[in-house]
């Protein structure tokens, strides 16, 4: 349930190239596997200022415009980028040849596969044009070595439009071309009526009565201008084309211009075989993509006779399969079933796949996205539009608190397809592919705009009051599109117009002013918005949807999620949804949500923005500043702790793991929390701690404590493995006959360091036998986890776009790292450099006095001992924590057998005898007092007022020894660095 | 998507009610039970939410219900709230054969709880339980045509045969009845478990519910605002569902 997503974090603002390369629908490069790969040998991008013309005079005007060379492909756009434009596969280019005309005008000839010449006149400067020549015959070469120049045959076969240009008259045809394709192509002729792609429709029947699409007359018109201004891959998009288009499409050639318009004609002719490979290579496969496919294959056009077949139905099963194949991550959105559905009809199956490609990647960015962000975006910029330019309508609605998207949410994500007669939508259809997406938010407003609902439907729209009444007065204006908008006209003329007809008509008129430009503008205006509620829904659903708060309230809980995003974005689970379902058997028993949970990696980023002692926190003053730098720390401690978390075993956290886990410490008292401690290092989870344990445990300890100032710590934790191994030995069932006074020197029974040794009863009194780890567990431990807010994120706040931030913050990052590196450099050599750890837990911050050490030598000069041994300079405290860490390294090669050398150690050090003396006195007393009451130690420690005694005692106790504690632990602590095991 | 015509019913009081659920539980199927003469109009996918109207007789009142059947699938659920708002009532959905879709059941009620209308009237409906049944009381056997349309959702769950003799069909359900049983009473919900594929039980929710809602209120809240808009809808619904007679039927009465 709760999938937790940072994608939206991830959007970028198109780049200019990228926004020219959407422009003329080219694939997105790297986009495919195949284009990414053959992209290595590119060439430099171009483009030149041009003057094209048709080489057959009087045909079209010329136009100036702008020649882009964009590898594999050469594109023209005029000036107003809508007149005239083309984009051309190089690999389409036969001939180039340099003009010889008058002097100073730099023209081309270009003679495309299809016979026609297109002459550019490049404008710019000489050089200029030179540059640009050169690049197209180096782009030409490599193409010719790719050996794409041979595709282009076998591939314009697939195309409708080549069987109806010379079929239709093949004389005509013949005329134009020169003679070195004329052989070729007539040699082609009879075979290629039979192989190309075609739609369900061609079996089927189209949708509509052809005679009154009068699907004739526009056959004729299309043929004349595919013969003169080429067709398919080399299709030049005159004015007349999008005439053309604008009075709808002839179903038999709709499904190649719909290719052709929007781009993807490209994506397939540059990865042939690419379906069907994805198809073989996927054969079989399940998920939740799949089977929710299957759900709706038979609710896709039902009505329609080819999705009463089996083999239309499979067909759409195969091409929406394939693209949740391709595209895991959206997999299958509701919708796109009825958008393939549509499409197929009119489409092979290859060719229907690489344009829902293009719908779902380019034209309908984000729509059906798992977090539907696209969708939602365009909702509030069509919600924006209206206010604009329907000020009337969008304040009434306003008024009656009528949603707008309730209707308009259908109609953007299946191209109306949905809302209205197919035959009007495919018309739509038809211009989205020509004119862009501006096209849905112009008939969107034209379905609200006066000429349409409110002259045809009175003034009903102004009386709606609620979405519901909004929703069926939408649905009976569409059900009428096909009536005369003047019925009572009488001309004939008038009267044959249909509501649809005018509703184009007057939305491409009224609302030209909305275009491409308005539309991104409008995006990015709304992007951050949008992303801002999606996320907090995510957030409230996340926590809503957690099985338990524990002790946490809502908004500690969103401080988690807040935590928990954070490290997300910093350090993305990998690939957190798509395996999700091949985790575990997805029986119908158990069948898993998809549930977003977190890697180690990206829990060590989490822990450290919550735990203090999770992080390296580094204080540095150069003289010039004082900054903190924090980075992850990284020790097996957390590792531990990751998998303690993980209850479900399933090598990742989910945020409910998160929240109990938390909620496992944070609220502990004394007792709870050092039991917690106990049972995070007891890995078989029998009770027992084995020595191994005891060490790592002790090594957790002086992680945590690896920052604090003094060496009071380090001490305690040497104490405390003094103590532990000096019970634990005590209380071995072997060890019960013997005397405790001699234990130490008498041979200790043998157990493997991997046996269970330690209970949790023992090693509580061994940390309340000490008043440092004692305050820890009290209360540093708990408190050292801190719910903060986490600043706010960079969000996009305008133009700069979403990750325009996120990346000028990290570029930010680095330049201040560069700075802070300088400024440190500077810092060494001016000796003002100073780095200092920022403590974990910080109970004793005082640095009092350099010479605490040596103070501690003599008893007299004490202060309150073990809290003297706290204070000291800056650099003491690197130097502590340094031999602190390489402790921790240390010990972990020592053996427990290492602790017999303790008293040794500590008679070496005559000058701390008195110490040691103290030292020695406490150890038989504890271990005394363990002995006595062995037989119900355990009912003993359970019981909190034993236990208070205890402490009583221990602390008492400290109260009257405490002095020099620690100096002789750090004696012990230095033995153990340097002890060599014992055999 | 015939209830166009002009006119109104004054009398009517306009419900709004919103089905939620897991996808492929079969919430489209039980309003289909419920609105079956919009039968073929709801062939159409369900993009954001179906829209469907129906009026059931309740004493001297007539309920208009209005309908919002939302699409199950997960990413459209942040659009949910579109459709609940204002919702005076909600009926999730779950199957009873499987026992995550309780669980998004349970979610759902919460979400309803915490960011609906708070008078919402909430019914829990364990659907599929044809699937669960001996065959024996099978009343709504129906005509095949019918049933076979309704396989498409109610019992689309991938691998199931609604079979329905010999074959310990108990064994399919996941989710005790009592369970869920207590589950609601707990929440505060109606509870009811149905067959949208046998009509059994359907019927039942949008009267229990028509019973709770508290009418006088909404006809408080909608009086002078509502009119206008509700006024060029309804009148279609020709064959509104008798609410008593059905009950007493104890099979849908609306499959005409």
């Amino acid at each position: 349930m709760s999938t937790i997503s940072t994608a939206l974090r991830n959007f970028k603002e198109p780049t200019k190239e990228q926004l020219t390369q959407i422009f003329f629908s080219l694939p997105s490069v790297g986009s495919l596997d195949g284009t990414a790969k053959t992209s290595a040998q590119e060439v430099e991008k171009m483009d030149i200022n041009a003057v094209l013309s048709l080489g057959v005079q009087g045909v079209e005007e010329s136009y100036a415009g702008k020649l882009h060379i964009m590898s594999p492909y050469l594109a023209f756009t005029s000036l107003d980028r809508k007149s005239v434009r083309f984009t051309i596969p190089l690999s389409t280019i036969r001939r180039v040849e340099r003009l010889n005309a008058r002097a100073g005008i730099y023209a081309l000839s270009l003679s495309t596969w299809h016979g026609q010449k297109i002459i550019v006149q490049l404008t710019s400067l000489r050089p200029t044009a030179d540059l640009f020549c050169s690049l197209l015959r180096d782009a030409l070469k490599i193409e010719l070595q790719r050996g794409q120049m041979k595709l282009v045959k076998g591939f314009v076969k697939t195309c409708y439009s080549e069987a109806l240009v010379s079929t239709t008259s093949t004389v005509a045809d013949n005329e134009r071309e020169d003679g070195s394709l004329i052989s070729e192509e007539k040699a082609d002729a009879a075979p290629r009526e039979s192989t190309y792609h075609g739609g369900l429709g061609l079996r089927f029947k189209f949708p509509g009565d052809p005679k009154k699409l009068r699907e004739a007359s526009k056959i004729k018109l299309w043929t004349i201008y595919l013969r003169e201004h080429g067709r398919n891959l080399t299709l030049l998009r005159y004015p007349q084309c999008t005439r053309l288009v604008q009075v709808g499409l002839p179903n038999r050639l709709r499904g190649e211009m719909w290719e052709v318009l929007s781009g993807s004609m490209y994506l397939r002719y540059s990865n042939p075989g690419f379906y069907e490979k994805l198809l073989d290579d996927n054969k079989g496969r399940t998920s939740t993509s799949t089977e929710d496919i299957e759900k709706d294959l038979h609710r896709s056009l039902p009505e329609y006779a080819g999705y009463q077949s089996e083999d239309g139905i499979n067909a759409l099963r195969r091409v929406l399969q394939a693209y949740s194949f391709k595209n895991p991550e959206l997999g299958y959105c509701q919708a796109m079933n009825i958008l393939a559905a549509a499409i197929l009809i009119y489409m092979s199956e290859e060719q229907a796949f690489w344009l829902l490609e293009v719908l779902c990647d380019r034209l309908l960015p984000g729509y059906y996205a798992p977090s539907m962000h696209g969708t939602l975006l365009d909702q509030r910029v069509f919600e924006s539009l209206v206010q604009r330019t329907l000020p009337i309508i969008h304040d009434h609605f306003q008024v009656v608190d009528v949603q707008l998207s309730v209707a308009s949410l259908p109609w953007f994500l299946s191209l109306y397809i949905n809302s209205m007669p197919m035959i009007f939508a495919f018309r739509i259809v038809d211009c989205f592919f020509c004119m862009g997406p501006k096209v849905l938010f112009q008939v969107g407003l034209m379905l609200g705009s006066p000429q349409a609902i409110l002259k045809i439907n009175g003034e009903k729209l102004l009386q709606i009051q609620d979405d519901g009444g909004f929703l069926n007065l939408m649905r009976d204006y569409f059900a009428s599109l096909g009536d005369s908008a003047h019925p009572d006209s009488s001309d004939p003329r008038a009267r044959a117009i249909t509501k649809f007809q005018e509703l184009l008509l007057v939305s491409f008129r009224e609302f030209s002013v909305i275009t491409d430009d308005m539309i991104l503008s409008e995006r990015r205006r709304f992007r951050s918005e949008i992303i801002h509620s999606i996320e907090s829904f995510a957030k409230r659903s996340a926590i809503r949807n957690l099985k338990t708060l524990g002790r946490f309230s809502k908004d500690q809980a969103g401080l988690i999620y807040d935590a928990l995003y954070k490290s997300m974005c910093i350090i993305p689970p990998p690939a957190a949804t798509a395996p999700a379902p091949v985790l575990f058997n997805t029986n119908d028993g158990n069948e898993e949500k998809p549930e977003t949970r977190i890697e180690l990696r990206t829990f060590q980023y989490f822990l450290s923005e919550i735990a203090t002692w999770a992080r390296n926190e580094k204080i540095v003053m150069n003289g010039f500043q004082q900054r903190v730098d924090r980075e992850i720390a990284e020790h097996e401690f957390i590792d531990r702790l990751f998998f303690f978390w993980d209850t479900s075993c399933r090598g990742a956290l989910s945020f409910q793991d998160l929240v109990s886990g938390l909620d496992g410490v944070m609220f502990n008292d004394l007792m709870e929390n050092i039991e917690w401690f106990f049972n995070m290092h007891d890995k078989n989870k029998d009770g027992f701690l084995t020595k191994d344990e005891v060490l790592t445990l002790s090594e957790s300890f002086l992680f945590i404590f690896r920052y604090e100032v003094g060496d009071a710590y380090l001490g305690a934790v040497s104490r405390f493995m003094t103590n532990a191994f000096e019970y634990g030995d005590t209380l071995l069932p072997q060890s019960e006959s013997e005397n405790s006074n001699d234990g130490e020197t008498s041979p200790r029974p043998q157990i493997e360091s991997n046996q269970p040794y330690l209970n949790l009863a023992t090693f509580r009194m061994v940390v309340l036998a000490d008043e440092i780890l004692e305050s820890f567990f009290e209360a540093d431990l708990s408190a050292s986890f801190r719910l903060e807010p986490v600043p706010e994120m960079e969000l996009p706040v305008s133009n700069s776009g979403l990750l325009g931030n996120l990346w000028s913050t990290i570029a930010t990052d680095s330049n201040k790292k560069i700075f802070n590196t300088f400024t440190d450099e500077i810092g060494k050599t001016i000796g003002k450099h100073q780095v200092i750890h920022r403590p974990s837990i910080g109970r004793y911050t005082k640095l009092e006095e350099p010479k605490a050490r040596e103070s501690l030598l003599t008893p007299s000069m004490r202060k309150s001992p073990s809290k003297a041994s706290l204070t000291g300079t800056s650099s003491t405290t690197t130097l502590v924590t340094s031999s602190s860490s390489s402790l921790a390294v240390d010990v972990k090669a020592e053996p427990a057998k290492a602790l017999p050398t303790i008293p040794d150690s500590a008679s070496f050090a005559p000058m701390v005898h008195a110490v040691n003396a103290s030292l020695m006195e406490r150890t038989p007393f504890a271990i005394d007092d363990a002995k006595d009451d062995e037989d119900e130690s355990d009912d003993e420690f359970d019981d909190p007022d034993n236990d208070d005694q205890v402490m009583d005692e221990v602390d008492a106790f400290l109260e009257a020894h405490d002095s020099g504690l620690t100096d002789a632990d750090k004696e012990v602590a230095n033995d153990l660095l340097h002890a060599e095991p014992v055999k | 998507m015939s209830d166009s015509a002009s006119g109104s019913v004054d009398k009517s009081v306009q419900v709004k009610l919103v089905l939620l659920g897991e996808a492929a539980v079969g919430k489209s199927s039980v309003v289909l039970r419920f609105v079956s003469n919009e039968f073929q109009a709801n062939k159409e996918p369900t993009i954001g939410a179906a829209f469907l109207t129906q009026k059931c007789r309740l004493e001297d009142r007539v309920l208009r219900y209005e309908i919002w059947d939302t699409a199950g699938q997960e990413r459209f659920h942040s659009l949910a709230p579109m459709y609940y708002r204002n919702a005076q009532a909600a009926v999730v959905v779950y199957d009873v054969t499987k026992a995550t879709s309780l669980e998004k059941a349970k979610s759902w009620v919460k979400e309803l709880q915490r960011q609906a209308n708070p008078n919402i009237v909430i019914a829990l409906a364990g659907n599929k339980i044809d699937l669960v049944q001996p065959s024996v009381s099978s009343p709504g056997a129906l005509s095949s045509s019918e049933s076979e349309d309704e396989a498409d959702d109610a019992t689309a769950t991938p691998g199931e045969t609604p079979n329905f003799s010999g074959e310990e069909p108990e064994s399919l359900r996941q989710v005790p009845r009592e369970e869920a049983q207590a589950y609601a009473t707990e929440a505060g919900l109606l509870f009811f478990e149905t067959s949208a594929k046998t009509g059994e039980g359907v019927v039942d929710i949008f009267t229990e519910i028509a019973k709770k809602i508290p009418i006088e209120h909404i006809l408080a809240a909608t009086r002078g605002t509502a009119r206008s808009g509700t006024g060029g809808r309804g009148t279609g619904q020709e064959s509104g569902v008798n609410l008593e007679e059905t009950v007493s039927n104890s099979k849908d009465g609306c499959n005409c």
